[in-house]
Parts: structure tokens; C-alpha cells; sequence
């Protein structure tokens, strides 16, 4: 903490040091959450009146708690700093006669705009506490879910399995409504060539299962482009992805291919 | 009958189920025999393994909090504990909603770190509900469907307190010092 947020805090402290303190133990400003909380935990374990604080008493121990945790983040002291010198304030305003009234021409106690703080926070912290007692969604109950772990897990771009592609293509021959004939043909396309075919569509980058057949209108050629498909995806040629069930299916060279290619 | 396609129905669907989606699934079903028939299923689980709680305005079959220890098991990883920023922060949002980071700051007597909003924004229990018209033009925060499914609640008014809340609004209003909400506030929805 550098030096002038600690000259500033000791010369705080000297100021608010003429009253007697009881024994508090130590306290860790890590278990506070700010000023507010530090002054109800002061009040409350003291059983003191949070309408009638006794100032002095309460400002001297707050600055005890702040004088004694000096390695405090200086980004957090401004607001303990702010609270410390509020206090002082406020002290000092108790020992002078009370001058300030309101319209009505009653008496305002100067302690007021704190203590309102004070309970709201106080309000708010108790709401907090039992907002956390609510059974919670996957601390208390759970419901049936495929991931129940969390949905904020990144996952990995999961590979498509054999039984995805297959169906994908068993839907593109139902699509074709070709009429079936049994005919003793040539072989007029090899799987070779559309080993070809496949790897050179690819080079432009990522396709479709889809877009790469689409060309391709009878069904020996879907056939053979189909095994060519498979060939390559044995041989870690290229890769299938298919983000989730039923999505499009994914087809692109493999990084290791790409990288042979860039190579050559 | 009706009980069992009822029953069916909200065990299948991923999300509660709202009496209106019920309702309409069931078609021509009286209304009353829903109701009816739901309570009759609530009343039924109301001591099992399993409970039918209304949430969010819908209907969802839950475990029931008294087998949470038995049923974490299944999974090797446990929810972090909320820090009581985070709890803190999120009940004034629920409270004070529509709301702006530096009205949480006043209440809570100490800076709002940018994580903590960010926190809240990734588990989706609060959302930006549009901007408040002062200059800036904070966001303004408030809870979102999630946090009534998350937290077990059917709606806002299920919130503890909230009529001890009204009594010491006047306070509140005093610390924050801030104008009639209605005056200054524009809302964006972007949702």
C-alpha cells in the first residue's frame, strides 16, 4: 500500500484516538464486504442502539480495524478512507449544539443519512443470505437433463459417427426417387477418381455433406462418391463434423493435410 | 387419464411447462380439470424423490432438495458457493430492479467490481434491461427467467421479505437519494 493512503489512515487514527476501546478481537478486512459491513458488525456484536451510535467509539474501532490490515489494495482503501473520514465528521458534529433543523424546525441528527445506509445495507445483506438458502438448481435439486454438469463448458466441435453420415446419405438417395433397375452396368467411375473429385472440391475449403453431392444425379455416382468419402475419412484425410444431432454435416481437409499441402 | 398425460407431458418437455401450453396440448380439456389434475399430481409427489413444483410460471419436475447430497454424487464436479458479493449484489438487483451499478454501489457502501456484474450476466440471472436516461445512460440490470428457475421461484413476489421490504423503502429512498424511477427511467428492451 504506498505511503501517503497510510499517512493518511495514521493521521486519522491519531484523531480518533482519545476514547478507552474494549478488547475486539482482530478482524481480516478480507471478510468484510466494505465499510458498511465492517460498522454492522461493530454495532451489532456490541448490541449497540444502530439509531443512537456512539460515535466516538465506533470511529475509533473502525480505524483500528483499518490501521491494523496495512496491506490493504489500494484500489479498495478509497472507500474505507471515505467511511473513516465520514466518521470523523459525524463525531465531531455530535460534540457541537445541534444547529441543523428541518423545515418542521425539528432537530436533525447528523448521524441520520448513515444510519438509513446502515439499514438498508443491513436489509439487504440478510435478503442476500437467504436468497442463498433457496433450494438452488443443480446444489439442491436437479432436474433431467443430457448435460447437467453446466452449460458453460466449451466443448470441442464433436465428430460426426459412422451412423450420422450414413443416414444423411440414406436421405439423399430417398430424395433422388430414381426408379431402381437391376442392370448389370460398367463400372464408368472409379472410387479413385472421386477420391480426386472429393479432395480437390475441399481444397476451396469446408463443404456441405449436402453441397458435395449435389451434383452428382444418379446413384452409382452418390455410391461411389460416398465410399470415396469414407476412404479418405479412414485415412484421416479429411475430417466430419456435425455440431449436433440431426445438424448439417460438416466435410474438410484435415489440418495435417492442409499443412502437407502448404508445404508441397 | 388426464393426470397421466399430464404427468407425461411435463416429465417429457425440457422446459417448466406453462398451464397455457398445458392447456392447449389438452385441448378440449376443461381449464378447471387441469388444475384440478395438477394439483392432484403435486399433492401426490409432494413426499418423494422426485416433487412437482410450479416455477417460472410453468410446471417442472424437480429432485427434491432433502436428496441433494445422494444425487451430486452422479456428477464429479460441484457448483462453487456463491461469494456474498455476488448474493449481495444479486439481491438488490432482484429488490431495486430496474437498477445501475452505481445505485448497487450506494447500497452496498463499496465499488461493485466489473466481475461481479459480469458473473451474474454469464449464469444469465441478470440481464441489461435497457439504459436509465442520466448522463452516462447506465445500463440498468434486473433478473431474468433463469433466475426464477435457477433459485426455485414462480415469480418475484416469491421473494423473501418483501413486505418488510416496503417499510423501510422510505429509508432506502433517503440513502440513495434518488428521483421517482418513473420520471427518469427509458427503457430499451433489447431482448
Amino acid at each position: 500500500m504506498d505511503n501517503t493512503v497510510e499517512a493518511e489512515i495514521q493521521q486519522l487514527h491519531l484523531a480518533g484516538m482519545e476514547t478507552a476501546l474494549p478488547n475486539l478481537p482482530p478482524v481480516q478486512l478480507d471478510a468484510f464486504e466494505g465499510p458498511l459491513d465492517i460498522l454492522l458488525h461493530l454495532i451489532r456484536k456490541q448490541k449497540m442502539d444502530v439509531f443512537d451510535i456512539p460515535m466516538a467509539t465506533i470511529t475509533s474501532q473502525y480505524l483500528n480495524i483499518i490501521d491494523s490490515n496495512k496491506n490493504l489494495d489500494v484500489d479498495v482503501a478509497g472507500e474505507y478512507l471515505v467511511m473513516a473520514s465520514t466518521l470523523m465528521q459525524l463525531k465531531s458534529r455530535m460534540l457541537l449544539p445541534r444547529q441543523e433543523v428541518d423545515e418542521e424546525g425539528n432537530e436533525i441528527d447528523p448521524r441520520d443519512a448513515l444510519v438509513a445506509q446502515l439499514i438498508a445495507y443491513e436489509h439487504y445483506r440478510m435478503l442476500a443470505e437467504e436468497l442463498d438458502e433457496f433450494p438452488r438448481m443443480q446444489r439442491d435439486v436437479f432436474k433431467r437433463s443430457i448435460f447437467p454438469e453446466s452449460d458453460n463448458v466449451e466443448r470441442p466441435l464433436p465428430e460426426a459417427d459412422l451412423d450420422a453420415l450414413l443416414s444423411a446419405f440414406g436421405q439423399v438417395l430417398k430424395r433422388m426417387k430414381s426408379e431402381v433397375l437391376h442392370r448389370v452396368i460398367l463400372e464408368t467411375m472409379t472410387v479413385r477418381q472421386q477420391i480426386q473429385f472429393v479432395t480437390e472440391s475441399l481444397q476451396q475449403g469446408s463443404m456441405s455433406f449436402h453441397e458435395l453431392l449435389h451434383d452428382h444425379q444418379n446413384r452409382e455416382a452418390l455410391v461411389t462418391t460416398f465410399l470415396a468419402i469414407l476412404e479418405l475419412w479412414r485415412q484421416h484425410v479429411i475430417q466430419v463434423i456435425q455440431t449436433h444431432h440431426h445438424a448439417c454435416i460438416t466435410l474438410m481437409l484435415s489440418i495435417s493435410t492442409q499443412a502437407d499441402k502448404a508445404r508441397i | 387419464m388426464l393426470t397421466r398425460n399430464i404427468e407425461a407431458l411435463i416429465l417429457a418437455s425440457d422446459e417448466p411447462l406453462s398451464f397455457d401450453k398445458l392447456r392447449a396440448l389438452l385441448e378440449p380439456v376443461e381449464s378447471s380439470d387441469v388444475r384440478e389434475a395438477l394439483n392432484t399430481l403435486e399433492n401426490h409427489y409432494a413426499d418423494r424423490g422426485i416433487q412437482l413444483k410450479k416455477i417460472a410460471n410453468g410446471w417442472q419436475f424437480r429432485t427434491a432438495p432433502a436428496c441433494a447430497n445422494i444425487v451430486e454424487q452422479l456428477w464429479q464436479t460441484r457448483p462453487p458457493r456463491l461469494s456474498r458479493s455476488i448474493l449481495e449484489t444479486l439481491a438488490i438487483i432482484a429488490y431495486q430492479q430496474p437498477t445501475t451499478r452505481a445505485e448497487i454501489e450506494v447500497l452496498r457502501g463499496i465499488k461493485v467490481s466489473s466481475s461481479i456484474i459480469a458473473g451474474l450476466l454469464e449464469r444469465s440471472w441478470v440481464k441489461v434491461l435497457g439504459r436509465k436516461d442520466v448522463p452516462g445512460r447506465p445500463h440498468l440490470y434486473g433478473t431474468s427467467k433463469q433466475f426464477l428457475s435457477d433459485f426455485g421461484l414462480n415469480s418475484l413476489q416469491d421473494l423473501p421479505d418483501s413486505a418488510q421490504l416496503m417499510d423501510i423503502n422510505e429509508t432506502q429512498q433517503e440513502a440513495l437519494e434518488l428521483p421517482e424511477p418513473s420520471q427518469t427511467t427509458e427503457y430499451n428492451n433489447h431482448d
